[in-house]
């Protein structure tokens, strides 16, 4: 029964829309597609649901607003420190919570959800998250804008996402990269010691996966992240 | 991949090859069908893409697992080139050994549940085909293997990317039957409120639709069901939904109304199927069994139409029997029905017995509560199509006479009505049937149709029904033995009762189909002699 599943094929070939390479229209993303069906499922899935403050892609409508409430939205701040505020992530569950940390507790206890789920960041000072970053590397994953704000480790991933000329090709890497970091033994040492290395296909072996380390040291002004726009931008109004 | 197929042909790209595919999906589709009433398989889908099926070749196993091996270790490492390499990938998990020797690679669901969250959409789409690919092993640790990944494919099923939400879709179904252990997960991340709002979000979406159908009959078909995941589906907007799917699109097909269908049919069995009543659903089936039945009667040889028509009249039958009485009429709408009903017995008999068996019982829990339908069957005439039906074996014919019992018993001008419409001449070959129940079964229409009349019983000797009725009584059974005495004696030869021999008749329909939980009791003519 279940080889017949493999012969349910069609033989008629696609409908390719003929056009040549073209690039998203999305300032600060370089992607380039060759079928319109790309280009929709990258937008769809990238620049859909975007933050407008802070330019954080997020997966879904539900999301994104519960990003912006907890983010950007000072009556939020206000009522959270009165009453439970931090909506469940899970659809229909509709549990709010005091802080983003009984919520947490809440997504692994209740949802079975994995104690990084990356679409669940709680909000922090930078610093803080910073040595937090360095101390357990497995933690939230961070999207791109956060990162390549940050100095230190995460410029690591600055780093590597710069590693073509072209970026727009890199940017469609970097996350996984950091990811496959983060998966891999913390060790931010040898991460800062690729980072200062600065040699194109440096390698970091010493970790058992083996991940090629490029750093071109980009300014840190210099931001490529999906939906970031390119360019000097300072860091004004980026992550509050 | 069948799906593309579908959306290209809504684009209006029609050709021979697609209508032959889609035959082919049907027949497999029904094969899976079968399988699945049969024995309860699990069915699993895979969705192919185009390169995927052009390559159709049978790749060696070993070179297969190397293959993945050496991929995965590519695939640590950045670079552009990286989605070629996971495009490489799924298609070698394509491979049954291949799809264990990557899952007992150290880190290799958190690499692809890193690409399935990454930033780069291309490489979330094949990541997803990976586990896509993944979710349809064989193997049943590979699923719990696929664990790490199901937050986030759920979370995507809020997404607006129309393929990946399906293939999230079909992966998620595909995952779901495999282990008690990933069904719970699944519920408790959520997977319920998320086909809802899936199913909302994207209702013009009908490949959606469609995935969210497959998915959630995945869920329902589970064995405890009934416990945790009916009344949670039922406590949701997805009857609803499901039930406004049960208009087909002519362009798209029936595909998403056959899944919605079918998962209405595994709540309609289940022991809360009056809440789906209270939703409207015995009205909508029995509408859109009326529309099909029409289309049928007008020549529709559609190709999948009675692949919708099963589970639907399953559900309408299984409704029907926990309808309440009184508010049968307004449930079920339009009377017209049983013309659609008789249209579809006498298509399916000859091709596919199995369905029309299922429309006679249909007919019978239709006719079993309701006057208005039995006067309707007469008046229609549609009766001596029944008739013709009764030579028929594998169950039709007993539940065709069931059917026309049901009429007798309503009221004694329907019984003259069916004795000139020639209903004695053919109880008396059916009492000549070999068959145990029919025999039992003619003997009662007769009965009913003796008590109505004294002409009919003239009528009945007539054509010599005597002598059958005094073989019947060397029948080695012993019930069947009395009931054809009782009526010799007390109807026949026009005896005076001396009581002597009491009999007791009692039907009682119990039909059960195999899958079915809850057919009901669906017609009871109880009468005591004497």
């Amino acid at each position: 029964m279940y080889l017949q599943d493999l012969y349910t094929s069609e033989v008629d070939d696609k409908p390719t829309l003929s056009v040549s390479e073209f690039a998203c229209h999305i300032s600060g993303c370089s992607a380039v597609f060759s079928a319109l069906e790309e280009y929709e499922h990258h937008y769809n899935s990238l620049h859909r649901h975007v933050c407008c403050s802070c330019r954080r892609s997020l997966p879904s409508a539900r999301l994104l607003d519960i990003h912006i409430q907890e983010w950007h939205d000072s009556l939020f701040t206000i009522l959270a420190q009165r009453q439970d505020m931090y909506q469940c992530l899970v659809e229909g569950c509709g549990q709010k919570f005091r802080t983003s940390k009984h919520r947490k507790d809440h997504l692994i206890r209740i949802h079975k959800y994995p104690p990084d789920f990356r679409f669940d960041k709680t909000k922090k000072d930078k610093g803080i998250r910073e040595t937090k970053r360095l101390q357990q590397k497995d933690t939230n994953m961070e999207v791109v804008d956060d990162v390549c704000e940050s100095e230190g480790v995460c410029e690591v991933m600055c780093g590597v996402l710069s590693d073509q000329p072209e970026q727009g090709e890199s940017m469609e890497t970097h996350v996984s990269e950091e990811e496959a970091a983060c998966m891999a033994k913390p060790a931010a040492t040898e991460e800062h010691a690729g980072l200062s290395a600065a040699v194109h296909g440096n390698e970091c072996s010493s970790t058992e996966t083996l991940k090629p380390r490029y750093s071109y040291r980009v300014p840190s002004t210099v931001c490529f992240g999906h939906g970031s726009i390119r360019g000097f931008r300072g860091r004004r109004g980026r992550r509050k | 991949m069948w799906r593309l197929n579908k959306v290209r042909h809504k684009a209006g790209r029609q050709g021979d090859s697609l209508e032959e595919l889609r035959l082919k999906r049907r027949e497999h589709e029904k094969a899976l069908r079968q399988a699945r009433r049969d024995r309860q398989l699990v069915s699993k889908r895979l969705l192919l893409t185009e390169d995927e099926e052009q390559s159709e070749v049978t790749m060696d196993t070993t070179s297969g697992e190397q293959d993945v091996v050496s991929l995965f270790h590519k695939l640590q490492h950045s670079g552009p080139e990286r989605e070629a390499h996971l495009k490489a990938l799924s298609k070698a998990l394509r491979d049954p050994s291949a799809q264990l020797t990557f899952i007992k690679q150290e880190n290799s669901m958190h690499l692809l549940v890193g690409l399935l969250t990454g930033s780069d959409a291309q490489c979330r789409l094949q990541a997803v085909q990976c586990l896509h690919k993944l979710s349809h092993s064989p193997h049943t640790n590979v699923a719990p293997a696929c664990l790490p990944a199901t937050p986030y494919l759920l979370t995507y099923l809020s997404g607006q990317s129309t393929k990946f939400t399906e293939l999230c879709l079909y992966t998620l179904g595909n995952l779901c039957p495999d282990s008690d252990a990933v069904k719970e997960k699944l519920l408790a991340q959520g997977i319920i409120p998320a086909l809802a709002s899936c199913i909302e979000n994207q209702r013009y979406n009908l490949a959606v639709v469609e995935a969210v159908g497959f998915t959630l009959s995945q869920l329902l078909q589970a064995k405890d069901a009934a416990e945790k995941i009916i009344p949670m589906v039922l406590a949701s907007s997805l009857p609803s939904s499901l039930l406004s799917v049960l208009t087909p699109d002519p362009k798209f097909g029936l595909a998403p109304a056959i899944e919605c269908a079918w998962c209405l049919h595994y709540l309609a069995c289940s022991e809360y199927s009056r809440e789906l009543l209270a939703h409207g659903a015995l009205l909508q089936c029995s509408s859109l069994l009326l529309s099909l039945g029409g289309a049928v009667a007008e020549g529709n040889r559609e190709e999948g139409l009675e692949l919708l028509v099963c589970p639907l009249l399953r559900c309408v039958g299984n409704l029907l029997s926990i309808c309440p009485v009184d508010s049968l009429s307004s449930q079920v709408g339009d009377v017209r029905l049983v013309v659609s009903l008789c249209a579809l017995l006498q298509t399916y008999i000859h091709t596919q017995p199995a369905l029309a068996r299922e429309t006679a019982w249909v007919l019978n829990n239709l006719t079993a509560h309701s006057s208005a339908v039995c006067s309707a069957l007469l008046t229609l005439s549609l009766v001596p199509g029944l008739i013709q039906l009764l030579p028929f074996s594998q169950g039709i014919n007993t539940m065709v006479l069931r059917v026309l019992a049901n009429i007798a018993h309503k009221k004694k001008e329907f019984c003259v009505q069916l004795a000139r419409l020639g209903l004695l001449s053919t109880l008396c070959a059916t009492l000549k049937m070999a068959d145990q129940e029919m025999v039992t079964l003619s003997l009662e229409v007769l009965f009913v149709l003796l008590v109505s009349r004294p002409q009919v019983a003239d009528e009945f000797v007539r054509q010599g029904g005597v002598s059958l009725l005094e073989a019947i009584q060397y029948n080695s059974e012993g019930e069947m033995r009395q009931r054809a005495a009782y009526l010799l004696e007390h109807h026949l030869l026009s005896y005076p009762s001396d009581c002597t021999v009491k009999t007791f008749i009692r039907i009682v329909l119990f039909v059960k189909f195999v899958p079915i939980q809850n057919s009901g009791v669906t017609n009871l003519i109880c009468f005591v002699a004497g």
